[in-house]
């Protein structure tokens, strides 16, 4: 391969095996990013100048801050709803149950199937000639109308947690997987009964896994778009509202470019604290 | 930590056989947890199933009162799907050659070349997958707009390697980091020259790695509906884009004819490929996930 005395020439040939991934990754994100940054302070419709009017005028909205909410509400509790669902499924997996394969591919399906496609699916399930509104008005006594599950909030995290819980629960598992019997078997052996060895033991170790992979879970319910396009009614987060922004005649790029930033700022504001708490030793 | 294989591991049997010793109510309780979770996951699917071969369905029945094909042939005919599916394949071929193109070369300087300030670069290279695409994809699509890409085929394939070059480079470089130097010395003390080597010792061993990327680089491509979104023409127009059109029309029996149309091709490579690589490689991205 490679003579290793040219270190020049080593640089030299590590940077151009660099170029094509730097290269997409400055035109295809980092400029656009730019040109969504630069764009977000031009005044509307117009190439020149700089004006703040729409970062201000979008704060300043008595809807802005319900957005705002909207989307972190929803990301957060899809984000807890994962997790508490990932930790009881991968605790019943880890036991080997007959057919774990095929309940461990199952896990992986929402990821593998477009979102809009999931979302379709739990609209129908979950709609007012569903089956599951068939089930509560046929076997649950007092209810008489259907329940109304879509377009409601609950009904939004319920499509947010089954499309984004695999993050969770698949680095969960593989926590769970590589953790030491040993060290469950010494609790076990000290006179732990099965749920302080749970409590004090499994779930401190794997908190780590479950951490990461719910990271992955936030950020992906935090950027949600297609999902609240379609089953979100007269909920809008952060990213439909972008998009309405330029789904208007005329166009309003420039206001919709500031929301951007404003979830990009956002996101990476919440993702440090997250990373920052997680560092923590204490948990 | 240390990434499980998709069997898990054999080892551990102490606390995992007491479990199987459990109380049969015990069982029963895992063994409904885990029926509900299948329900979960599958009857969604179930339900676009039935309601795309379904007519006259409403009211309080549980099953369509009538069979019929005719939505499929709607989505055949009037939407024209033949002519999406074809899109959204050659969009998804290029997106995942070009993703491969570049995933090759970045990958292969990750994996086995001393770049300073590696983790921090990787970080960024893995930032468009962090930073929600439609930040982005505003200004992806103003830049195509400017450069003629919009309504090309490859202007949306471009747009959709923002987000596949980032795994494929990801992957890529997991591959040839565990590729044994020692192999390569081997082959050069033998007297093969590098071009040689390559092909006939490098390649063999990395092919299942780029297999493997270029088939979640595909997925991706074939599912992304954000900055398909931003970048589609008329002449572009992918399946994920065409069934959220349908919604907005409110064709739910047609909108479903279309998503079983495109969800089955999914499924299959998902049971397909789960013994040749990890499919759960497909939901991370991040280093030690």
């Amino acid at each position: 391969m490679l003579k290793r005395g040219s270190g020049v020439r080593a640089t030299l040939t590590t940077l151009l095996m660099m170029l094509p991934g730097l290269a997409a990754f400055f035109g295809l994100f980092f400029y656009p990013m730019m040109v969504t940054v630069v764009r977000s302070l031009r005044p509307e419709g117009q190439l020149v100048g700089w004006t703040l009017e729409h970062y201000v005028m979008f704060m300043s909205e008595p809807r802005a801050r319900g957005v705002i909410v909207l989307t972190f509400v929803l990301s957060i509790s899809a984000t807890l709803c994962s997790i508490l669902f990932s930790v009881v499924l991968c605790l019943v997996l880890r036991r080997k149950p007959r057919g774990h394969r095929f309940f461990r591919l199952t896990m992986l399906i929402p990821r593998v199937v477009p979102g809009l496609i999931g979302a379709l699916g739990l609209l129908l399930l979950f709609g007012s000639r569903g089956w599951v509104n068939l089930l509560l008005m046929q076997f649950v006594p007092g209810v008489e109308e259907p329940v109304s599950i879509n377009y409601t909030i609950p009904g939004l995290i319920l499509c947010y947690t089954w499309l984004y819980f695999p993050f969770t629960s698949v680095t969960t598992l593989s926590t769970l997987e590589s953790l030491d019997p040993a060290i469950e078997e010494a609790a076990d052996v000290s006179g732990a009964n099965r749920w302080q060895v749970l409590r004090h033991v499994v779930i401190p170790l794997i908190m780590p896994g479950i951490l990461a992979g719910s990271v992955l879970t936030f950020m992906a319910a935090f950027g949600a778009f297609s999902i609240p396009l379609i089953a979100g009614g007269n909920h809008r987060p952060l990213s439909v509202e972008i998009y309405k922004q330029i789904n208007l005649t005329p166009a309003r790029w420039s206001a919709a470019s500031a929301r951007a930033m404003i979830m990009a700022a956002l996101q990476v504001a919440f993702l440090t604290l997250y990373m920052r708490i997680l560092r923590r030793p204490s948990i | 930590m240390t990434p499980s294989t998709f069997q898990g591991e054999g080892r551990g049997e102490g606390p995992i056989r007491k479990a199987f010793s459990m109380p049969s109510a015990r069982k029963l309780l895992v063994h409904t947890f885990l029926l509900c979770f299948a329900l979960m996951i599958y009857l969604p699917f179930m339900m676009i199933a039935l309601r795309s071969i379904g007519r006259g369905w409403f009211g309080r029945l549980w099953l369509p009162p009538e069979l019929t094909l005719d939505w499929y042939r709607w989505a055949i005919e009037v939407t024209n799907i033949v002519d999406i599916t074809k899109n959204t394949l050659i969009i998804a071929v290029l997106a995942v050659a070009v993703s491969t193109l570049i995933g090759i070369p970045t990958g292969w300087a990750f994996g086995r070349r001393k770049i300073p300030g590696k983790e921090l670069l990787m970080a960024m290279i893995l930032l468009p997958r962090m930073i929600p695409p439609i930040a982005y994809g505003l200004g992806v699509a103003q830049i195509f707009y400017r450069l003629h890409l919009i309504n090309t085929h490859f202007g949306v394939a471009l747009a959709h390697v923002a987000i596949c070059a980032p795994y494929a480079i990801l992957v890529l470089s997991a591959t040839f980091e565990g590729l044994d130097g020692r192999v390569l010395e081997a082959a050069s003390v033998c007297g093969a020259n590098p071009l040689r080597t390559f092909f006939h010792v490098i390649l063999p061993l990395i092919l299942p790695g780029i297999l493997s990327s270029m088939i979640f680089t595909f997925t991706t491509s074939y599912n992304e509906f954000t900055l398909t979104l931003m970048s589609y023409g008329k002449d572009t127009v992918t399946l994920p884009v065409r069934t959220y059109l349908a919604i907005g029309e409110g064709y739910w029996e047609v909108t479903s004819a279309m998503s079983i149309i495109l969800v089955i091709p999914s499924l299959l490579v998902l049971f397909m490929i789960q013994r040749q690589v990890a499919p759960e490689k497909l939901v991370g991205g991040f280093k030690g996930v």
